[in-house]
């Protein structure tokens, strides 16, 4: 994308990226960059990210042992993936769609498979979730629901 | 008086479920809601729930225009997880592939397009070639919809006789280049119903985040092939298409030029096929702990995939991201202040997916 073409010394873009409050760690890996940030300031992540013309790509929700869910945020720069990796607190997390319009869907659909709050969403209701099934069916399916892979 | 009519999600006008709810004032619309999940199928929990190969089965069957793209982003995560290389061979053979779906999903839009617009000799040309694509296909892969071409660290067939399909895919370039390209880009019925519709500006293409040749009939110069190559695309070459009008006439010249382009990477892939074999190893995979992405251009746009492994016998996740779960929010910027009777002809032309979009 033509805002993406501003080239940014690769050590540039990392200095950048691991300023971003909460950002404790990158990795460099074949499929782009990975900041891990379990407590990441997830505005300023998105303040930082369009300043550099960077676009959302989508958002991977994991759910975790301890109740919470594992939020990854995918971004694309014209020629490089990054990807940001942390975690709601208390089941919530600060909600991006006020600020950019592609993480409206992508929010409704992690709150409908993992039951996150997205803290801000302005329209927080059920996107793909089937009205028979609960928020959150993908964190705790029930058991007997599930047939083994035949061996 | 202001008045909504109800489109969807059961509707002759659309070809899979998913409602759009049009306010109208006279016959401009002056909002526009779309709802979707009519047809979901939780995909991505089931995946977690089969073992890897059989995962790729099921993967296929997120999209039957676009089944091989599933697949095949599906196995590229498994095969970054697990740092497989695939022999350059079945790299060509996924990339011929990739083209041949990219060549029957954009003629079967045009055909649709030119149905919408009323042009029903346009319509029956181009479901002429369409079917050639898809005798091409089934010639390769023994199948019209669901290939089964893909396997985590190559492919399960080879092309066997890659001269007999330079000469189908010559024949298509010229009947493509000298009717169906002019049809869309010079005809008077094509211009008349489709310039200055459903307009999609440059900022807010980038604005709604859309992908795919909706994004490109904006402006917006961005493809996977291009961005971050992958496949043998960087070793073909590989021209993007724009145009900068951004409505309905803008997104039908795209795909048609796209069809030039993808017709020229599959001659070439066709021409220098390597030797060598057709998979990494036999047998089952060993996919270690791990995780990753892997972006594919389909047809309509930019996939993603995440995938992660615990290293045990199913995915521990799979997350997928279609074009359309992006480009269909984007109606509502095309339809405001348009006519009531272009809806229709605004939606086709985002060419959504509503399988891709619920799964």
């Amino acid at each position: 994308m033509e805002q993406n073409d501003a080239v940014i010394p690769r050590v540039d873009l990392i200095a950048r990226l691991t300023a971003i409050p909460g950002s404790a760690q990158v990795e460099e890996r074949c499929d782009g960059l990975w900041m891990l940030a379990p407590q990441l300031d997830v505005e300023a992540m998105a303040r930082e990210m369009k300043a550099l013309g960077c676009r959302l790509v989508t958002m991977t929700g994991l759910a975790r042992d301890d109740g919470e869910t594992t939020i990854i945020y995918h971004y694309a720069r014209r020629h490089e993936a990054i990807n940001f990796k942390t975690a709601t607190s208390g089941g919530a997390i600060r909600s991006l769609a006020p600020m950019l319009r592609p993480a409206s869907w992508i929010e409704r659909e992690i709150h409908d498979f993992f039951a996150v709050d997205f803290v801000g969403h302005p329209n927080l209701i059920p996107l793909i979730r089937p009205p028979e099934l609960k928020d959150g069916f993908f964190r705790d399916p029930d058991p007997s629901s599930i047939t083994p892979a035949k061996q | 008086m202001p008045y909504t009519i109800p489109i969807g999600p059961f509707h002759p006008a659309l070809e899979e479920p998913y409602k759009v709810s049009v306010k109208c004032v006279a016959e401009t619309v002056e909002q526009v809601s779309v709802d979707v999940g009519f047809s979901f199928r939780g995909i991505e929990l089931l995946a977690q729930r089969r073992e890897w190969v059989p995962g790729v089965t099921l993967i296929e069957r997120v999209c039957g225009i676009c089944s091989n793209v599933h697949s095949m982003t599906f196995c590229r995560a498994a095969e970054r997880i697990a740092g497989i290389e695939v022999p350059p061979r079945a790299v060509y053979i996924r990339t011929i592939m990739s083209e041949l779906e990219r060549l029957h999903s954009h003629l079967l839009w045009a055909g649709l397009a030119a149905e919408f617009m009323g042009f029903q000799t346009l319509f029956m040309e181009v479901f002429a070639l369409r079917e050639q694509v898809m005798d091409l296909l089934e010639a390769i892969s023994g199948n019209r919809v669901n290939y089964g071409m893909n396997r985590i660290g190559g492919v399960n067939r080879d092309i066997t006789d890659p001269k007999s399909a330079i000469e189908i895919v010559q024949a298509m370039a010229k009947a493509i280049a000298n009717d169906v390209v002019p049809a869309f880009m010079t005809s008077v019925t094509a211009r008349g119903r489709m310039a200055g519709t459903g307009r999609l500006t440059k900022e807010q293409a980038i604005e709604w985040g859309v992908v795919g040749p909706v994004a490109r009939a904006s402006g917006v110069d961005t493809d996977v092939r291009d961005d971050q190559p992958y496949l043998a695309y960087q070793e073909l070459g590989f021209k993007i298409v724009t145009q900068q009008e951004g409505d309905v006439r803008a997104r039908v010249v795209v795909r048609a030029l796209e069809l030039l382009e993808s017709i020229r990477i599959i001659t070439d892939a066709l021409r220098n096929l390597p030797s060598g074999p057709l998979r990494a190893f036999e047998g089952m995979p060993n996919i270690p702990p791990g995780e990753a992405i892997a972006l594919t251009e389909a047809p309509r746009g930019e996939v993603i995939y995440y995938v992660a492994s615990d290293g045990g016998r199913t995915p521990a996740r799979v997350k997928i991201r279609t074009p359309s779960f992006v480009n269909i929010p984007a109606l509502e910027a095309m339809t405001i202040g348009q006519q009531l009777g272009d809806i229709s002809l605004i939606q086709a032309s985002v060419d959504p997916c509503i399988s891709c979009t619920d799964r």
